[in-house]
């Protein structure tokens, strides 16, 4: 009996500790919504500071980025191309390296690296904010940090994972046409109309949708998770810890969902 | 080092702007928005299998594709399709649409033109889209003539009728040419002659079987035609084999036939009686070769289906 | 300690800190910069103006860690004054200051000021009041 009635109260404890979190999320993402349609927000301080995360988060990296998806293209492009001459289905190669790689794995790869580079950064510097007391500092000289701090990283982001989504694809792009036809135009006409088959225009929006979306996660989600994170400086690594589990699974639920609206 | 970084972004930006609106515009171009696009709409008695998106091809090449799917209000099947501009010219009056469903691979339209110095075809036309689907009735047709092949080669395998019989024969005969010669066959006229007299009619009942078995091939491939050529919608290759069975079977009739003959001559033995068995020898070979002729055939049809569809498609009628 | 919290009140507390990763000239001009929607130039131009009022221009580009206990102090001090508050609310000077003789070091800053407000609160422990005579 004491230990069913201890199980639903860890049960409960469990889904109330869940519910807080959710909220404070939810609440944290109204905010910066709320925050980002007012007009107030756009000067040229704001701006300053996103494109200075944009430098962060995106042209820093952008070297190294161009490698890991020649290097990750190059692999998948060769595996797909070779077994699918072994079964006979080369004519569906082409619609199969867009579709698994320029639509679901690069971005999610994107999406994965900067939450790993930047979002890991985020929530220490929002848990090390937040544990030092900056933030009671800056509210009480009625700075909002939502403006200054938080709004830019969330904003450099979404920028940060749909430019790099961008690069990655185009590169992937011309790697699949030189690995499929190589260096002549002849297979040009197929391949547009592969490309025309497989982006239409919702597509096409799905996929901007589906940056952004992988862009708020990276960002707010550590950010809220720094957020919540007790006074005490032992309670930053734990901060960070469960802030990157939330961005793992929220990008796995983001991708999970694209595909189910996608396929079925 | 502000400004570097300043610079830095806002070539990255750029860039990204750039290629994005660029990869829209070729997105755009491919979907034909900049040009004016050929629209066909194809009729057919079921959209199983046609879905958006499938292409049309013409010899191979990609020309446009299939754009919806739809049931008009009196139930029938609407399917709309776009070619682009290039591939327009290549649509005549004149022109056949095949549904071509192979067992592995995707689905597409096939478009043939027979005669490329008809008419175009006009812009919002609707044609006929043939559905003919190998995959399904074909097996069917090789389990038939399967079945004929296993019966030929019933009757003419080493230890079947043909064979024992034409042992038979030969025995007799060896025994009219052998020591006593012919004195034996006339003093043993009457013990001798009845298993040869049997022979001969047990090899007459096999050539009726024979070439009733025939018939039933030929019956088949006039029914073939009717029900795939029709349609121009079985490959060169099935047509092809067909004609070798028949070919296979003509041939194993005539060496039927010789045996009925070269048995009749065998009843008078008195004429040419070495000549008989030299030519007993060669027909034994003869039908040993048809039989082989059917195990290559078979083999051969099973190879050709149902992974072999390519080579012979492109041929135009 | 809840009364002094309030939007009439700018305070210098050893519980408010300077935002870490920004210099003291960047920490100031928020205020400016965000509060009152001066352009990024101008903002920097009125903290570096402040600064050297104070006296303490050489800190201008200094990090929180970077500083010894009087800079923290001024930057800290800078960024309540430009706050424009009717009050100001010096907060246990001596946890902030703890490595020199602060009433005089305060007294000295307090000369240097011309603007509002012209008279600091100081908020101190009562066993310290011998330090200010």
């Amino acid at each position: 009996m004491e230990f069913l009635l201890n199980f639903v109260e860890r049960t409960g404890a469990k889904a109330v500790g869940w519910w807080n979190t959710s909220y404070g999320v939810l609440a944290f993402l109204s905010e910066v919504l709320s925050t980002l349609a007012r007009p107030a927000t756009w000067n040229r301080a704001t701006l300053d500071t996103i494109v200075k995360q944009i430098y962060f988060t995106a042209v820093q990296i952008l070297h190294i980025y161009l490698i890991y998806v020649l290097a990750i293209s190059w692999v998948i492009i060769t595996i797909t191309l070779s077994t699918a001459r072994d079964v006979g289905l080369f004519d569906a190669a082409t619609e199969m390296i867009i579709r698994v790689l320029l639509l679901e794995l690069l971005p999610f790869l994107t999406a994965l690296l900067i939450a790993l580079r930047s979002g890991s950064a985020i929530n220490t510097e929002v848990a090390l904010m937040k544990v030092n007391n900056e933030l009671d500092a800056l509210s009480h000289c009625k700075v909002e940090p939502m403006q200054f701090e938080f709004l830019p990283r969330i904003a450099g982001g979404i920028a940060s994972v749909i430019g790099l989504t961008v690069l990655g694809g185009v590169l992937t792009l011309f790697l699949a046409y030189l690995s499929i036809y190589g260096l002549s135009a002849s297979g040009f006409q197929a391949f547009s109309n592969t490309i025309s088959t497989v982006f239409s225009v919702g597509v096409l929006i799905g996929l901007g949708v589906k940056c952004v979306f992988f862009g708020l996660a990276v960002t707010t989600l550590p950010m809220a998770a720094g957020l919540e994170t007790p006074k005490k400086l032992f309670m930053v690594p734990v901060s960070v810890l469960r802030g990157m589990m939330r961005v793992f699974l929220a990008l796995v639920l983001i991708e999970v969902l694209s595909l189910t609206l996608e396929y079925i | 080092m502000f400004k570097n970084l300043h610079l830095k972004v806002g070539l990255f930006v750029i860039t990204v702007l750039v290629l994005a609106l660029a990869f829209l515009a070729y997105v755009l171009h491919a979907r034909g928005f900049f040009e004016q696009r050929m629209h066909l709409q194809l009729a057919a008695a079921s959209a199983e299998g046609i879905t958006p998106g499938m292409p049309l091809t013409f010899s191979g090449m990609s020309i446009g594709q299939v754009t919806s799917v739809d049931l008009n209000d009196a139930g029938g099947i609407v399917i709309k399709s776009e070619i682009s501009q290039s591939g327009a010219k290549w649509l005549r009056t004149d022109s056949t649409f095949n549904l071509d469903k192979p067992l592995v691979g995707g689905a597409k339209i096939k478009v043939s033109s027979p005669d490329l110095s008809s008419p175009q075809l006009p812009d919002g036309s609707t044609v006929l889209l043939q559905i003919s689907d190998p995959a399904q009735e074909i097996p069917a047709l090789i389990e038939r003539v399967k079945n004929i092949l296993a019966n030929v080669e019933h009757i003419t395998r080493q230890d079947g009728e043909l064979n024992s019989t034409l042992a038979n024969a030969n025995t007799i005969t060896a025994r009219m040419s052998g020591k006593y010669g012919v004195l034996e066959g006339v003093l043993g006229s009457e013990e001798n002659a009845r298993p040869v007299v049997e022979s001969l009619k047990n090899l007459e009942g096999l050539t009726a079987k024979l070439n009733e078995v025939s018939a039933k091939v030929d019956a088949m491939l006039v029914k073939t035609d009717r029900w795939l050529f029709a349609e121009d919608g079985v490959s060169e290759q099935s047509r092809q084999a067909l004609a070798q069975v028949r070919a296979m079977l003509v041939d194993a009739q005539g060496s039927l036939k010789r045996v009925d003959e070269l048995l009749k001559n065998a009843v008078d033995i008195s004429a040419n009686v070495k000549d008989g068995t030299q030519d007993l020898a060669k027909l034994r070979a003869d039908i040993d070769d048809s039989v082989r002729k059917a195990n290559d055939l078979l083999n051969d049809i099973n190879r050709m289906w149902p992974f072999g569809s390519d080579a012979a498609d492109m041929k135009l009628p | 300690m809840k009364s002094l919290a309030d939007e009439q009140t700018a305070q210098v507390s050893p519980d408010l800190p300077l935002r870490a990763n920004l210099s003291a000239r960047e920490n100031i001009a928020l205020i400016p910069l965000y509060q009152k929607h001066f352009d990024a130039a101008e903002a920097s131009r009125q903290a570096q103006a402040l600064l050297e009022q104070l006296g303490f221009a050489s800190i201008a580009d200094k990090r929180d860690p970077d500083m010894n206990p009087s800079e923290r102090f001024a930057a800290k001090l800078a960024r309540a004054l430009i706050l424009r508050r009717p009050r100001l609310v010096i907060e246990r000077p001596g946890a902030m200051l703890y490595d020199i003789h602060y009433p005089v070091f305060l007294r000295g800053l307090a000369a240097r000021y011309e603007g509002k407000p012209e008279k600091w609160e100081v908020f101190d422990f009562d066993w310290n009041r011998p330090l200010y005579s």
